[in-house]
């Protein structure tokens, strides 16, 4: 199957104890490699205020992975996110498909503008030709 | 009769593509928006979202933002996930 990339954030219960945090993080890298995913990304985002307050607390600890991977890896993951009492949250989003379309809107529009400058370009210089043949 | 022609303009003069001046309805031209929108919508990028996000918390119209339909719905799909993460506000008082 080709390989896919996802976007994994979840949020721990701001009340856990930083070693605790660093394990839980460290058990689903672990998993991942474990089921076969590769890690492309880590960044741990840290404490931050959210928007409304998730099970009574206003703080959440983000952390937020890049993987790559069949989807096998994502399977086991939210299953296991969704039983542990630590993360309060978390999301999946696969991003390819939509970084593909998005690179290749990049790209269109990038040839469109360096056609546009070559004409832009282009004539004063045929003129400038033109003049000094005259002359 | 005569009641059926009120009828008929008030119709017209809901349809906010159409400006009536005297007679004839005329077409004017839509408003598009200056705002540059990326070319990939990261739904995790909130100061770009929190244009599109007036203070009620409220997704804003596209007949207010101006923006194009494929671009709105790239905005309002991230703005929903950075909601359920929390990242912003589903309702703010």
């Amino acid at each position: 199957m080709a390989n896919r990339t996802y976007e994994v954030m979840y949020i721990i219960d701001p009340d856990t104890t930083a070693d605790k945090i660093e394990k839980l993080n460290e058990a689903v890298v672990k998993l991942i490699e474990k089921e076969g995913g590769t890690l492309i990304n880590t960044n741990e985002i840290g404490m931050k205020t959210m928007a409304y307050p998730i099970q009574k607390k206003f703080e959440g600890y983000y952390v937020l992975l890049e993987i790559e991977g069949t989807g096998q890896e994502i399977m086991e993951l939210e299953r296991r996110m969704r039983v542990n009492d630590m993360i309060m949250r978390y999301i999946t989003v696969r991003v390819d498909e939509d970084r593909k379309t998005a690179a290749k809107r990049t790209e269109k529009r990038e040839a469109r503008t360096a056609k546009r400058a070559s004409f832009r370009n282009a004539p004063p210089v045929a003129e400038a030709a033109e003049a000094s043949a005259e002359a | 009769m005569a009641e059926k022609e009120m009828e008929v303009l008030n119709d017209r003069d809901m349809n906010l593509d159409e400006e009536v001046i005297g007679d004839r309805p005329r077409r004017y031209q839509r408003r598009r928006s200056r705002l540059v929108i990326p070319d990939y919508v990261d739904w995790k990028d909130i100061d770009l979202l929190r244009q599109f996000v007036p203070e009620r918390g409220k997704i804003m119209p596209r007949r207010i933002s101006g923006i194009t339909a494929k671009d709105q719905r790239r905005i309002s799909k991230a703005i929903k996930r950075a909601r359920s993460m929390a990242m912003l506000p589903f309702v703010a008082d």
